[in-house]
């Protein structure tokens, strides 16, 4: 290659660079803001003892509820780990905050409409929820064996709290806990923003220096399309409203069970998430996350393609 | 002594426990082989040109696949590649009524990844009885119903709130499109399952016309008419154009790019590859073969219907021309592979004929026309013929009665037709006419007759 062809062909990188985490980052912001928005009023409006008193202490109840309570929070995989940070800090069990945190990009409402507008209420929806639940129940259950939060949460999980008892006045009032709660959200948006802002960058730099196409061609047959479907779900990093519309495309080249393996692993563990997940848990403890439910998908869609196909 | 768990230990079990089922379900996998499923119905019952699709658990050869799939009885028909999963078997001619079929996959390497169907599949069918589809005469109930052949009562397809206009229905049975004229005074099309189970809108037309639809015979196109909409409400409809509406991928668009270039009655080739229309404003029949990009064009003036022989290389269709005695209708037929056209009847009548209906069978030598025996009497009768000969018999001249419409099963062995009385009130009736039968039989009363097969 000339120097000249290389430059153009850098160029060429680098334009479909920023296209792509521009995607990526314009899509993920509203659900990371919407989610630190929770975050701030879960922070301002619950206490310790109501959480205690909707969440049972007991480790199977307490992942189940809390792979439920996704349905209620409509947060991707981006504004989760704020809010999951904050149920935390708010006495939330391990077992319910992990299985929250990995059933709610699928759970919540926009998640399953999107996904009944591109694959229609049938089976896709179906076992797209089912495994989801499945899987973040168990890893919460998982969890749930550790009973030191210390050992599986970072120590840095005291949140910067500075503008709470600011003005103990003005707090009590609603106004007053509608302004703390929006200080918290900017606070957590920015702190947070940074590491979407560097998952972003390091999906698109992945993106643009891997190719797609390329990952598609050795894709075919039951085990490899697996592995290459939940590989894009990781290197796609697209935010779990919008993953249907895409996974609809693979439809046709990819079996059943890869493009049903990429719907559950996306939204669970990406590039952008992963480096959130760093901020809250330790590296030990991510990586749990991580393996188990890529475990979990690869072999649901192992099921898929071999006993179903 | 008590062991206490760890979120090490559980975590590293459960990984444990799932890369060892991982292993056994790709161990299962790789010993069971390749898999394959079909689309043929749980009964065994299907359409006499069911498209019938193989698909495989892995990507496969489509050549190694080619080379291990029988039909018995042989059926003329083609395997195709839809995707590297995916075959079809498209037949070209109908499977037969009241034969057993065995498809069969012989156990061979199949898969691009090297592995092998391990036993040989079989799937055994037959084709279901034909329905006859027709629309209610009753002027304030104009839905579609079905009749079988067993005689069975008829049943309502649609409800009696839709006002269909007119409907065609798919090669492959499974399917009806009809026309309903909508709130804005277009013409919109719907789409109604076999069993009527589906009702649904298929095109919204606006204020538009969507009129005269032909599905194409492997059932993945409809063609139909298009007017626009007058400048403002009252003023007439823009002239019609083709357009096509592509099922699989759900594009819409005219044939022809040239706004000048009008077109109505559209009709498809056998073969789907060919679609003819009346271009009324040139007085002419185009027909553009979609596969090679060609344009065939026939001076015709009577926008009559258009009828394919069964190989899709010749079109019958009539003309008028202007006789020292007076005008005078004629068929003719184009050859497209000579690109010419010429008189096949009519050419020395004495009388005007005023031949109209046509319709040639998927059995080259039996054709059946319409036309008028004397010009003081407008009743048509239907005439069997061949088209190669010009020798056929009379299948349906009561008197007082008028026939036309007629439209041949796919075997070419059973025709339906419309016939009304030409005194007294209108009542139109469905009738069928079989090889062997001396007289046709009146089935129901109804309107524009249409095998689902």
């Amino acid at each position: 290659m000339t120097p000249a062809g290389f430059f153009t062909w850098l160029w060429d990188r680098l334009n479909v660079f920023a296209t792509v985490f521009l995607g990526i980052f314009v899509e993920a912001v509203p659900y990371l803001l919407l989610g630190t928005l929770a975050s701030g009023l879960v922070e301002v409006f619950l206490d310790r003892d109501q959480m205690s008193r909707w969440i049972s202490g007991r480790p199977i109840a307490a992942a189940v509820s809390g792979a439920f309570m996704g349905m209620i929070f409509p947060v991707c995989e981006c504004g989760v780990v704020p809010l999951t940070r904050r149920l935390f800090h708010k006495g939330l069990p391990l077992s319910a905050g992990i299985s929250f945190l990995l059933a709610a990009p699928v759970l919540n409402p926009i998640v399953i409409l999107s996904t009944a507008a591109a694959f229609g209420w049938g089976q896709m929806l179906f076992w797209r929820i089912g495994l989801s639940l499945l899987i973040a129940i168990v890893t919460g259950l998982i969890f749930s064996v550790e009973k030191e939060a210390g050992n599986v949460l970072r120590p840095s999980l005291t949140l910067s709290n500075e503008h709470i008892h600011a003005n103990p006045e003005s707090e009590n009032s609603f106004p007053g806990k509608i302004r703390e709660a929006l200080l918290i959200t900017a606070d957590e948006f920015f702190e947070m923003g940074r590491y979407l802002v560097f998952g972003s960058v390091l999906a698109a730099a992945l993106q643009t220096f891997i190719s797609q196409s390329a990952l598609l061609t050795i894709g075919s047959g039951p085990v490899l399309s697996v592995l290459v479907m939940l590989g894009l779900a990781v290197l796609l990093s697209i935010c779990s409203t919008v993953d249907a519309f895409v996974a609809l495309g693979f439809v046709g080249t990819f079996s059943f069970g890869s493009v049903l393996s990429f719907l559950v692993f996306g939204p669970m563990v990406d590039i952008k998430s992963v480096l959130m997940y760093l901020q809250v848990f330790k590296r030990r403890s991510v990586f749990y996350i991580v393996a188990i439910p890529f475990m979990m998908s690869l072999l649901s869609g192992l099921v898929f393609n071999y006993l179903f196909p | 002594m008590k062991t206490r768990l760890t979120l090490d230990t559980v975590a590293g079990s459960v990984l444990v426990l799932t890369a060892v089922l991982v292993g056994l379900v790709i161990l299962y996998g790789v010993m069971a082989g390749i898999r394959i499923s079909t689309n043929l119905p749980q009964d065994g019952l299907i359409s006499p040109l069911q498209t019938i699709t193989l698909t495989f658990s892995e990507p496969v050869h489509f050549e190694a696949v080619a080379s291990v799939v029988s039909m018995d009885p042989v059926v003329d028909g083609y395997l195709e590649l839809v995707d590297e999963r995916t075959v079809q078997f498209i037949p070209i001619k109908p499977f037969d009524l009241d034969t057993s079929y065995k498809l069969t996959i012989s156990p061979d390497v199949l898969a691009l990844n090297g592995h092998a169907l391990k036993k040989a599949h079989t799937w055994e069918f037959k084709v279901r009885d034909p329905l006859i589809v027709y629309l209610s005469p009753n002027v304030k109930d104009s839905s579609i119903w079905a009749l079988d052949l067993n005689g069975s009562p008829s049943r309502r397809l649609t409800s009696a709130d839709i006002k269909i206009i007119a409907f065609d229905a798919s090669p492959d049975g499974e399917f009806i499109v009809f026309t309903v004229i909508n709130e804005q005074g277009g013409v919109d099309l719907w789409k109604v399952t076999r069993d009527g189970s589906d009702v649904s809108i298929l095109l919204d037309c606006g204020p538009e016309r969507c009129t005269r639809t032909a599905i194409s015979p492997n059932g993945k196109m409809i063609a139909y008419s298009r007017e626009a909409a007058g400048i403002s409400p009252g003023l007439p409809f823009g002239s019609p154009r083709i357009w096509v509406l592509n099922l699989q991928n759900g594009t819409n668009s005219p044939v022809y790019e040239d706004e000048q270039i009008i077109g109505y009655g559209p009709s498809w080739s056998p073969d789907s590859n060919k679609l003819a229309s009346f271009d009324g404003l040139a007085d002419q029949i185009r027909v553009l073969d979609l596969k090679e990009n060609k344009q065939y064009i026939f001076p015709s003036n009577t926008g009559g219907p258009i009828t394919w022989s069964p190989d899709s290389t010749k079109i019958l269709f009539t003309n008028v021309v202007q006789m020292e005695d007076g005008l005078r209708t004629q068929v003719y037929i184009a050859d497209l592979l000579l690109n010419k056209s010429q008189t096949l009847l009519g050419e020395n009548d004495d009388l005007d004929h005023a031949y109209y209906s046509l319709a040639w069978s998927s059995v080259e030598e039996r054709a059946v026309l319409g036309f008028r025996i004397s010009e003081e009497q407008p009743m048509q009768i239907l005439w069997l013929f061949d088209p190669a000969l010009l020798e056929g018999i009379v299948i349906a001249n009561q008197e007082e009665y008028s026939y036309n419409s007629p439209q041949w099963d796919p075997w070419g062995n059973s025709l339906i037709f419309q016939r009304f009385k030409l005194s007294g009130a209108f009542n139109p009736e469905i009738g069928l006419w079989r090889q062997g039968l001396n007289e046709p039989v009146i089935l129901a009363p109804g309107l524009m007759p249409h095998w689902l097969p």
